[in-house]
Order: C-alpha cells, then structure tokens, then sequence
C-alpha cells in the first residue's frame, strides 16, 4: 500500500494549484499533468463508492471533464485542489449510485445478497481495507487518535461507511441493521466531535508556532 | 429549512460533504450555495476536514483507455486530415514570391454538342497568404482533354514549378502533370491515366514542386489550389 501522506498533501497543492490555473486558461498539456499526478488518488476514491469498474471508468471520465470546464473558477486562495479535486469525484461517485438506484435493479442493495459491498466485519478480515481500517490510518497521520477515541465503535463505523464507501445514512443503517435515527445521529455526533477535535488540534498547533 | 441558523448550517454542510445529505435536501442544498457565502464557507471548511481523510487510499491507476476518452470528449478528433491540408508550406516560398491568382478563361476542346464539360474551380488553398483566388480545370465532354488555367499569373521562383494532381476521395493523389503558372495547359486524353467518368476521382490540387515535378510521385512541396469535382 502507498499511501499518500497527510504532509504530502499541502506540498502537492502548490504544483496542482499551477496546474489547475493554466487548465483554466485552455493549457491542454498542463491538464494532462493534472491528470497524471491526480488520476490515481480521484480513481481510488471513485472505486470505493461505484465498485463496478466500468461505471467507475465512465465516471472518472465525467470528473476530469467537469474539472476542465470548472478550472478557471477553482480559487486556490480558498481551497486546496486536492480537496477540491476529491470533493468532485466523490459527489459524482455518490450520484452514480443514486442514480442506479431509481433504476429498476436486477441486484439490489440489501446486504443479504452476495453484492458487491462486503460486510465491515468481513471487510476487516481481508486485504482489501475496510472503511474502519482507513479511518483508523487517517486519524493517526491527522494525530486525531484521541478524538476518536471520545466516539463509541458504532460513531466510528458508521462515519467511516458514509464517508469511505458513499453510503447514505439508510444504507449504513440497513448494513449495521440498527434504526435510521440512531445513524443518522451517529453519524452527526462523529462529524461534530472531528470538528471539535481538528479546531483545537490548529489552535494548538497555533500556539506552539507562537 | 432555517439557513440563516448557524448551526444548522453547519451541520448541513458537514452533511453535504461527508455525502450523507441526500435526495430533496441535497437538491435544495445545490440550488442555494451559489448565493450564500456562509454556507460556501461551511462547504469549504468541512472539505478540508474530511477530503484529507482520502489520503489513505491506495492509488489505483486507471487504464490508458479512461484519458483517451476523456481527450475525444472534451477535444473531439477532427476528421483526419486529408493529403493536401497536411503538407507544410515552404516558408521559403511564403511571401513576395507567389502572387494572387484573378481572371479565368475556359477553353473546350470540343463543339458543345458533345456530353458537357465537367469544370472544377480549384480555390487557393489559404496555406500561403500570398496566394489568392482560383485555378479552373476543365474536362472536354468526351475525356478527351484537359485544360487548365490560373485566373493571374503565378509568379514562382524560378526553380519551382505547378503540378496538378487528382485523387478519389480516400486514396493517394495521381499526377496530372505539370501546368503552367501563367497561361492555359492542355492536357490530351492520353495524358491523362484512366478517364474522368467512374473513376472514382473526387477533388483535384495544385502544388509547388522543384523543376520536373514531384521526384517522389507523390505531392512534396505546398498545395496551394484544391477544388471538389
């Protein structure tokens, strides 16, 4: 596994943020950098949430097409284009599923059959990382241990199956087989509890630099 | 919905981010974030909390068929160039050695009782600025002959001559032969390989060759006349 490093991201942004500028302005080649240094971090957020390769193919199509006609107006004075790279390919991964699912289906989503979503229990056991296991890794480069300790096991998963794997708050509920509220406020309790964290970690990050 | 409330606001776009705000919430979300910078605000904020949480995926690089497709949709190929747009231009000759092209005269070789003549304009072809207006092929009735003759003299280098060509839509072009720069060319029925009818043949050009024509048998120097039949 190689995964990208909490430091690395701020460091990649300068380059991309170039990137991202001349696209803007029509610079082809600058785009085709742009997608090198970027398609397989967007393509690897892509699969977790459409598994079908295919699909998944098409979408990241659909992304990088959106992001050149979106790439002038990407302000890098406001965001980091990682970030926003990741929240483009993320809203339209999660869209795809919505879309399939007004769709009449010949496999549905219930956890009962043999899908394409493993249980997390399973999911843990083998070499594919489940969503619990991401989160756990994230949190020690983001040195967020702590904060996720104040959140019960049920928080964890639940925010980890959301956000990792696109799960609506239903969805997660059908998975963990417990009633929509309780989710949906699980899933509310981790995200604030993350804020709360992060907004201290900074300020004490802002006092050492003090 | 009370988006003027703060934190519901927030908690909103830490919905909206994490992926979980859906349906007709979602929908309501998108239509009014373009005009509330708080909101906005939120969005960005909670992006830079969660996106960075991505990091830990192993990157998955796709296959070279996904950048190929998105170059055909974002930059659709144009047809491929046929012959006579993809020969460069000499920029030795660009300039004060090639002149603009005016008036045409015809010549038929046979008395209009026989099958009509097919005449092509060639136009010039833009790929040297200098080089402007038309060159009019005519085929006699009966194939027996071809005249050809530039509207204005064509001044060229005197190391350089004409040549005409003709070509079938797809396919290599075929010499016709040199033709003169000022004045008609004829070209008897001997000359010219095959006949015109059923031929096949679909559009004609003219370019710029070193004295006795193409050594290659195909055009090497600028076309700078084409026409359609």
């Amino acid at each position: 596994m190689n995964p990208l490093l909490e430091r690395d991201w701020p460091e990649r942004s300068r380059e991309l943020s170039q990137l991202l500028a001349r696209a803007g302005l029509g610079d082809r080649a600058a785009f085709g950098v742009l997608y090198e240094r970027t398609s397989g971090h967007l393509f690897a957020v892509v699969l977790r949430i459409q598994r079908d390769r295919a699909q998944a193919e098409d979408l990241l199509q659909e992304i990088y097409v959106s992001v050149w006609k979106a790439a002038a107006s990407f302000d890098a004075a406001r965001s980091q284009p990682l970030t926003w790279l990741t929240h483009i390919a993320r809203n339209r991964a999660i869209d795809s599923l919505r879309r399939a699912q007004t769709q009449p289906r010949t496999e549905s989503l219930s956890v009962d059959d043999d899908d394409e979503r493993p249980d997390p229990h399973e999911a843990l056991a083998s070499d594919d990382p489940g969503p619990l296991d991401l989160l756990g890794q994230a949190c020690d480069k983001r040195e967020l241990t702590r904060c996720m300790e104040h959140l019960s096991a049920a928080q964890r998963q639940s925010v980890a199956l959301a956000f990792y794997d696109g799960l609506s708050h239903a969805e997660v509920a059908e998975q963990l087989r417990e009633p929509l509220g309780t989710v949906k406020s699980w899933v509310r309790r981790a995200l604030q509890t993350l804020k709360g964290c992060l907004e201290r970690a900074a300020q004490a990050d802002l006092k050492k630099a003090a | 919905m009370d988006y003027g409330n703060p934190r519901l606001a927030d908690a909103l776009a830490a919905q909206y981010v994490a992926g979980t705000l859906r349906g007709r919430a979602r929908r309501r979300f998108d239509a009014l974030l373009p005009g509330h910078p708080a909101l906005q605000r939120a969005v960005r904020e909670w992006q830079g909390r969660l996106m960075p949480l991505t990091g830990v995926l192993a990157e998955q690089p796709p296959p070279a068929r996904v950048w190929a497709g998105i170059q055909q949709r974002l930059w659709p190929a144009e047809k491929p160039q046929p012959w006579w747009q993809r020969l460069t231009l000499w920029r030795a000759l660009s300039g004060a050695a090639l002149m603009a092209v005016l008036g045409l005269a015809v010549l038929i070789a046979n008395p209009p009782a026989a099958p009509a003549p097919v005449v092509v304009v060639l136009q010039s072809t833009g790929g040297d600025p200098a080089v402007a207006g038309q060159i009019v092929a005519s085929f006699s009735g009966d194939g027996r002959a071809l005249v050809a003759r530039p509207l204005t003299p064509v001044a060229l280098q005197s190391d350089r001559v004409l040549e005409l060509w003709w070509a079938p839509a797809q396919g290599k072009p075929k010499s016709l032969g040199l033709m003169k720069a000022n004045g008609v060319t004829v070209l008897s029925r001997g000359q010219l390989p095959g006949g015109l009818r059923g031929s096949g043949i679909d559009h004609m050009a003219v370019s710029v060759e070193p004295p006795g024509g193409s050594p290659t048998g195909q055009p090497t120097g600028p076309v700078v006349f084409y026409g359609k039949l």
